[in-house]
């Protein structure tokens, strides 16, 4: 097994009486790309969301790179900046540019100074297809613009693992495949990544394994061959037939 | 913005240090002791038309000043406020045509009386009441506190009338003279000084229950001031000042004089222009007032309610439940409440004067300021959560996040609510006149107090208002605007 970048064991979510997460055990190797899947209601993007503690575990342990995510005394503000996560509702910050957006991080915590974090800003936003929009607002942008910017503005903190949260969800169907293209573009340059979504295309081309959750437990592992060829869980195939018939 | 909080909180000390550098200090060598007293109670107070407070008890206490060294500071803040503001300590004495009962003499000790009066009925001068059993079922107009309002209400239930009740004289007389009210009751020496001056009402009952008035400390205090007034007016007695003092406001001569001076006001008094050139320097004081109590307390309401609102925010459950409550209390408290609270209940708690113009700033902060905080908790917690969740996944730590994401996105929210906020702080501010503050709204009471021209009077504090609001409307505006680009 290579160096684990994600180890996660006996993660326990409540949210009031809602038992959302039971006892995951969940594990990521550096450079690997996993693939969340599940009906909706399954659990993913709470497994997602405490990976950088967004959402606050009940009980378990969570560990990324080293860091013990899961405990209060680590500094998860630092823990963060190497950790990026893209929202299914882009999140960019209204008030700023788009470069702006892809500088904030940077210069705010002292990574680099303005011109350095210019400099990178456009560079980045050019990889995403979007150099013109440097200057543009949010507002002026098409989702799928929006969402490539969101990548640009993680991948500022030249994080060690992306998080992608059901990235092409909020999309119009011909804004997907930009946004995926800059996705596997990433994985092929080697980032770590989790990815929730429904776009089962990707996770078969890019994932170098598929978990499928339902529940709040995950229910079958697997490469995607294995997963989508020839599923063992009850669960699994039928969630399967119900995608991919549609 | 950090640098916009450093400069809200150095403008607010500033305002802080300068009202305590304003206030007058106590001198040393002549004792100053606050009096309170009436807004209008001819012939004992009213303002002539200098605007300056005249009447006997005025003239009594300055004279009875003169006599013992020392200095009467006179604040006119209306009969009500004077007796609540001596109980609890604010002022060293009232003297406002206090008639002496054993009520009063549980909470105050009062001088050797220097008038006796007694209580009569008086009605529009075309009314058929002619005594007491013809006011069944009819409604009568006192004025709060005064023992004409103590005897209309003792006897209420054997006559079988209702009252209503007023703060002011003139609105007491008004209420009668417009039909609202059959009757009202009050004491002699006013309405009769009234009557001969062309107050428009027909006095029908005899002086009953007579009463004596005297000058007022709060009980067991200020024994010395209370001696020498008893001294000064033993002197005053002995060497005819206080019968030429009498004669001036009751004789025939006075009356006459004033009625005459009253007919030829009115030749000029009745216009609108007239008014105002009468009443230039007033309302101009008033103004000022009024836009200084608005501008501090903006000041201070604004950086109060922003600290509490953002203390609303803060993941802290402590810091969230304190400015829960404190937005809970000082909201729901009535504004009268609160400013009767500050001025006159907690000196009597603490036992320290607190001025009138800090007490009106400091209920203005805290009601204010309580809106303000709900609505930029509001305005903060408006902008959408992924905004927080974006920035601190990238790994700004929550200040960072609030003030280079969140709070710029909240204020473009906040904008207009500060608007209305500093309009209403500016109406607001006319709620003060209850302690006594003579802004523009207590300005006008007490000029119509003594012209009785409400209708003119009101409509020239109104278009005042609308004016100073257009300003701080358009103010307001352009600053937006600023803020937008």
């Amino acid at each position: 097994m290579k160096h684990l970048k994600v180890d996660v064991t006996d993660l326990n979510k409540n949210f009031g009486d809602n038992h959302v997460l039971k006892g995951i055990d969940f594990k990521v190797a550096n450079n690997e790309v996993v693939v969340l899947i599940g009906p909706s209601g399954s659990g993913k993007s709470t497994l997602l969301r405490c990976l950088n503690r967004l959402e606050v575990p009940t009980s378990g342990k969570v560990v990324i790179d080293g860091n013990d995510i899961s405990d209060k005394k680590t500094d998860i503000d630092k823990a963060r900046e190497n950790i990026g996560m893209v929202f299914q509702h882009f999140n960019l910050f209204n008030n700023l540019t788009v470069g702006e957006n892809v500088e904030l991080a940077p210069t705010e915590l002292g990574k680099s100074s303005k011109e350095e974090a210019a400099q990178a800003a456009k560079k980045l936003l050019k990889t995403v297809g979007l150099e013109d929009k440097y200057n543009a607002m949010p507002y002026s942008l098409s989702g799928g613009q929006k969402q490539r910017v969101a990548i640009a503005r993680a991948l500022a903190m030249n994080p060690d693992i992306m998080l992608f949260d059901e990235p092409t969800s909020a999309l119009d169907p011909e804004m997907v495949g930009d946004v995926l293209a800059v996705m596997k573009d990433l994985a092929k340059n080697g980032m770590t990544m989790v990815v929730v979504t429904h776009e089962m295309g990707f996770a078969k081309e890019v994932a170098d394994r598929v978990v499928f959750m339902a529940d709040g437990k995950v229910m079958e592992e697997g490469s995607p061959d294995a997963i989508f060829d020839n599923p063992q869980n009850e669960r699994t195939k039928s969630f399967l037939d119900k995608v991919i018939n549609v | 913005m950090k640098k916009f909080f450093v400069l809200l909180s150095c403008i607010f000390s500033i305002t802080i240090a300068g009202i305590m550098f304003s206030q007058p200090k106590v001198q040393a060598a002549e004792k100053t002791y606050t009096i309170g007293t009436d807004v209008t109670f001819p012939p004992f107070v009213y303002a002539n038309s200098n605007n300056k407070y005249v009447g006997i008890d005025m003239e009594l206490i300055r004279a009875i000043a003169k006599e013992e060294g020392f200095k009467a500071d006179i604040k006119p803040i209306g009969f009500n406020a004077a007796v609540q503001s001596l109980s609890s300590g604010q002022i060293d004495g009232v003297i406002a045509g206090m008639t002496i009962t054993d009520e009063r003499r549980q909470k105050f000790d009062f001088s050797t009386p220097y008038y006796q009066s007694g209580i009569v009925m008086a009605v529009a001068p075309k009314s058929k009441i002619t005594s007491l059993k013809d006011l069944k079922g009819k409604r009568v107009a006192i004025k709060t506190g005064t023992s004409g309002a103590d005897y209309a209400n003792s006897i209420k239930d054997r006559y079988g009338f209702k009252t209503v009740t007023f703060d002011d004289s003139d609105n007491v007389y008004n209420d009668v003279k417009n039909g609202n009210s059959a009757a009202c009751f009050d004491d002699s020496a006013v309405l009769n000084y009234g009557v001969k001056t062309g107050l428009g009402l027909k006095i029908v009952t005899k002086p009953t229950n007579t009463g004596k008035y005297g000058f007022a400390v709060q009980k067991g205090k200020n024994q010395e001031l209370l001696s020498k007034f008893n001294q000064g007016l033993e002197k005053l007695k002995k060497n005819g000042k206080y019968d030429q003092i009498i004669e001036k406001y009751t004789g025939s001569a006075a009356t006459s004089s004033k009625k005459k001076e009253n007919k030829q006001k009115d030749a000029d008094g009745h216009t609108f222009v007239g008014l105002l050139k009468q009443n230039k320097d007033a309302l101009l004081e008033g103004v000022w007032e009024t836009i200084e109590l608005t501008v501090v307390s903006i000041i201070c309401a604004t950086v109060f309610g922003v600290l509490i609102g953002l203390l609303g925010v803060i993941p802290n459950k402590f810091s969230q439940g304190f400015s829960t409550t404190v937005i809970y209390i000082f909201r729901g408290l009535p504004l009268l409440v609160l400013a009767l609270f500050i001025y006159n209940g907690v000196p009597s708690l603490t036992g320290s004067k607190i001025p009138a113009f800090i007490a009106g700033i400091i209920t203005l902060t805290l009601n204010e300021g309580a809106y303000t905080a709900a609505f930029v908790k509001g305005g903060i917690e408006a902008v959408d959560t992924g905004q927080m969740e974006a920035a601190r996944s990238l790994g700004l730590p929550f200040g960072k996040a609030m003030r280079r994401v969140i709070l710029p996105q909240g204020l473009k929210i906040m904008v207009p609510s500060f608007i209305n906020q500093f309009i209403i702080t500016l109406k607001d501010t006319s709620i003060l006149s209850i302690i006594g503050i003579l802004e523009l709204t207590q300005t006008g009471k007490i000029i119509i107090a003594r012209n009785l021209e409400g209708f003119r009077i009101w409509t020239i504090i109104a278009v005042i208002y609308l004016v100073i609001i257009t300003l701080l409307t358009l103010l307001s505006k352009w600053v937006e605007r600023r803020i937008k680009d």
